[in-house]
């Protein structure tokens, strides 16, 4: 039994589902669009799966992730709804469960946070908004974790009924409007009451058009303009969306005023105007505190010392290396496997997955401490003070939190675009991200840096970072400017009250990020570990083999010559350069091999500072691009990302060269 | 006037939408903004370039430019 369960976004759905759920497993995404599908199993309730829908305050789709909704609710085969609600914003919530209602389909309403709303002095009397909307209706506190709880949802959810669906008195010509395209429709087969369809026609709801059939869309769209231009001309509301939004709020008014109920007077405390926001969002202030903060979580997860996520990171590689890679190794030395079949698994396979796979622990706290801030309330108001800044460049304030992620790795920030609405600037943002000095350009810049510029290690690293921002800053403000015109030029965000986030629940979400970087990350890895070692271990002349004649020389000696300008155009450089595309720090593990340790005389000071900047900035590695691929689900823009960058690099590193050799020149 | 003539804890209805367009007016209307409904005046901030509202018991945030198309009478 199916039931599918919607709900705004920041309800506390992840609580929820903690409470109730046994385990969940992904099936796929939802047909057409890149959403992940999940299905939720309820415990003590076996045959009850629960279909979790994107966050959305409405069923008509503002966004590709709301347009799932429209979809489930017309093609998926379900019994019921589950809708969950916070009690504290039980106006705003109840606008989505009107919709859900008026299809006429079985439906339960959760009402969670219980606890919270009993915390500002009020509750809500269940039964009454039970009776008044046509539902189920339980209150619960699934932050708590009562068994009661539990046990109450299970009990409602077995003895969901069909209601009659709710129908508010809309005005005069929204009534006309539902009947006219009702009557078009007659004869199609549907598995939603047409009323509600044309309903959700009326309110704009683009999606449901793809589901109708196509010679009538033009004449039901006359009919929503003539439904528009009667409220208008009849001077009901600025807008026929309007109209039907103000009908459902009057309604939820007077419900609200109903069943909500004061049961102790308490000094309602603003969220916004608490002292610590007069500093963390402070027009001075407000952006030192939060790079201070930033670095103090840098430190954690990466830093150099004292820092845990390094400390676990290196005994992870330690792990791999010392004790994983060298039993394997004997176990198939025992076995009798030595010699190319040998050198494909542990110089192939092992180190290149376990290159990225040992920086999990470091990734994992990352988003443990991101997943604090997010949960405290802090990283709305960062997206508050970064705004002005950000907007310039055709970001929004909310895109710092996947930059801010983007200088650990690139795959977890491009994931972290989700919470940017707009689709425009979601692509913007996922596109300039990888520019960002990602943690694993970080040995490139230390090996050149030990070599050649010694003297002004921290002058060349910070300029290496401020590169890669400028290039990021560079490049949004030129989509912004022409592909993604208007990027940047929206922004509204609400303002949370500052919680004391769970641990449980924080755990939960780093761990799922965490889980979600294995998979798409080692998939992709493990096929181009074994793609790439075998290119460098066969040549023409077979296996077992020097690494001069191998296919991935002679690949390189045929690209090498673009790279003349640039100051490394030989065959050693080129293949370092395209190994990196499985992992940047492989550039650094295939420069030591192919120049046999002795990099110094490979290079001169200029060509040196060319190559990394060329490094850091050519190409994502291949789990950002499987990222890109399945985040923005277009196969153009997947190459874009490719291409785009590796022309920046080359017109960077040209100029550093022109620049180098200039100034060599007049010394 | 528009919200953002409105002083510090002051209480206001909303009369119009100005020119905003459409698609973020349906971004206003899912968090409560839209004609007829209360909202009060919280903060401005970052030198009055951003400006905290409340309506419906939910507070928000909103840019001086779309803060300034939002017409209210008090």
């Amino acid at each position: 039994m199916i039931y599918l369960l919607a709900g705004n976004p920041n309800v506390g759905k992840s609580t929820f589902f903690n409470l109730i759920t046994q385990s969940h497993v992904h099936v796929g995404n939802y047909s057409g669009v890149t959403v992940e599908k999940r299905v939720h199993h309820v415990k003590g309730f076996e045959k009850a799966n629960l279909v979790d829908l994107p966050g959305t305050y409405n069923v008509s789709p503002n966004s590709e992730d709301e347009g799932v909704v429209t979809y489930s609710l017309l093609k998926e085969s379900y019994k019921g709804i589950v809708n969950i609600i916070d009690s504290t914003h039980l106006k705003r919530n109840l606008h989505l469960s009107v919709q859900l209602l008026e299809l006429g389909v079985p439906s339960l309403l959760v009402l969670n946070m219980k606890d919270a709303l009993r915390n500002n002095g009020y509750i809500i009397d269940a039964v009454k908004l039970g009776s008044l909307l046509n539902a189920n209706v339980i209150s619960i506190s699934a932050r708590e974790r009562k068994n009661e709880d539990h046990e109450l949802f299970v009990s409602e959810l077995k003895n969901l009924q069909t209601h009659k669906a709710l129908e508010l008195n809309y005005p005069t010509p929204i009534k006309w409007g539902i009947q006219r395209i009702h009557d078009l429709l007659r004869f199609d087969t549907m598995q939603v009451k047409k009323k509600w369809l044309a309903l959700q026609i009326l309110e704009g709801n683009e999606g449901v058009f793809q589901h109708l059939d196509i010679s009538k869309v033009d004449r039901i769209r006359e009919v929503v303009l003539e439904v528009e231009r009667r409220i208008i001309k009849e001077d009901i509301a600025l807008s026929l969306k309007g109209a039907i939004f103000n009908t459902r709020r009057l309604f939820i008014n007077g419900i609200v005023e109903q069943c909500l109920i004061q049961v102790e007077v308490k000094e309602h405390s603003k969220y916004y105007n608490q002292k610590v926001d007069r500093y963390i969002t402070h027009p001075v202030l407000g952006i030192p505190i939060f790079f201070a903060i930033m670095l103090l979580v840098y430190q954690i997860s990466f830093g150099n010392f004292l820092s845990p996520g390094t400390y676990l990171t290196d005994l992870f590689g330690q792990f791999w290396d010392n004790i994983l890679t060298r039993y394997v190794g004997e176990f198939l030395l025992l076995i009798g496997i030595d010699g190319f079949a040998f050198g494909l698994i542990i110089d192939g396979i092992l180190a290149g997955v376990g290159g990225v796979i040992t920086f999990l622990p470091q990734i994992i706290i990352l988003f443990f401490l991101l997943a604090i801030l997010e949960g405290t309330g802090y990283m709305a108001r960062v997206a508050i003070v970064m705004d002005r800044f950000l907007s310039k460049f055709g970001f929004n304030g909310k895109s710092i939190v996947p930059m801010i992620t983007g200088f650990g790795c690139t795959v977890p920030a491009i994931m972290a675009t989700r919470t940017i609405a707009d689709k425009k600037e979601r692509m913007l943002t996922i596109l300039t991200i990888p520019f960002i000095s990602c943690s694993a350009r970080l040995p490139i810049y230390l090996i050149f840096i030990n070599i050649f510029f010694d003297k002004y290690r921290a002058f060349v690293m910070l300029g290496l970072y401020l590169l890669g921002l400028l290039v990021t800053l560079f490049s949004a403000k030129l989509l912004s400017l022409s592909y993604f015109k208007g990027s940047g030029s929206k922004f509204i965000i609400e303002v949370p009250q500052y919680r004391m986030p769970q641990l449980r629940t924080i755990t939960y979400q780093a761990l799922e990020k965490a889980k979600r970087f294995v998979k798409k990350a080692g998939t992709f890895i493990l096929i181009g570990s074994i793609i790439l070692w075998l290119l460098s271990n066969i040549g023409p002349s077979g296996i077992e083999i020097a690494q001069e004649d191998s296919f991935m020389s002679i690949i390189a000696s045929f690209i090498s010559p673009i790279f003349t300008p640039l100051g490394f155009g030989n065959w050693q450089a080129t293949s370092s350069l395209i190994s990196g595309f499985l992992a940047k720090e492989v550039i650094v593990s295939s420069l030591e091999i192919l120049y046999m340790g002795n990099i110094a005389a490979a290079f001169t000071t200029v060509s040196a500072l060319s190559y990394v900047a060329f490094a850091s900035l050519y190409v994502p590695c291949i789990s950002t691009v499987a990222t890109i691929r399945s985040e923005t689900g277009s196969t153009k823009w997947t190459l874009f990302s490719v291409v785009y960058p590796f022309i920046v690099a080359y017109i960077v590193a040209l100029m550093i060269t022109g620049i180098g050799l200039g100034i060599q020149a007049i010394i | 006037m528009n919200i953002t003539d409105l002083k510090r804890d002051e209480k206001a209805q909303i009369t119009s939408l100005g020119n905003l367009d459409k698609k973020f007016i349906g971004r206003l209307m899912d968090l409560g903004i839209y004609e007829s409904a209360e909202v009060v005046m919280l903060n401005c901030l970052t030198f009055n370039k951003l400006y905290v509202i409340e309506v419906d018991e939910i507070e928000l945030c909103l840019r001086e430019e779309d803060a300034k198309q939002i017409e209210v009478k008090k």
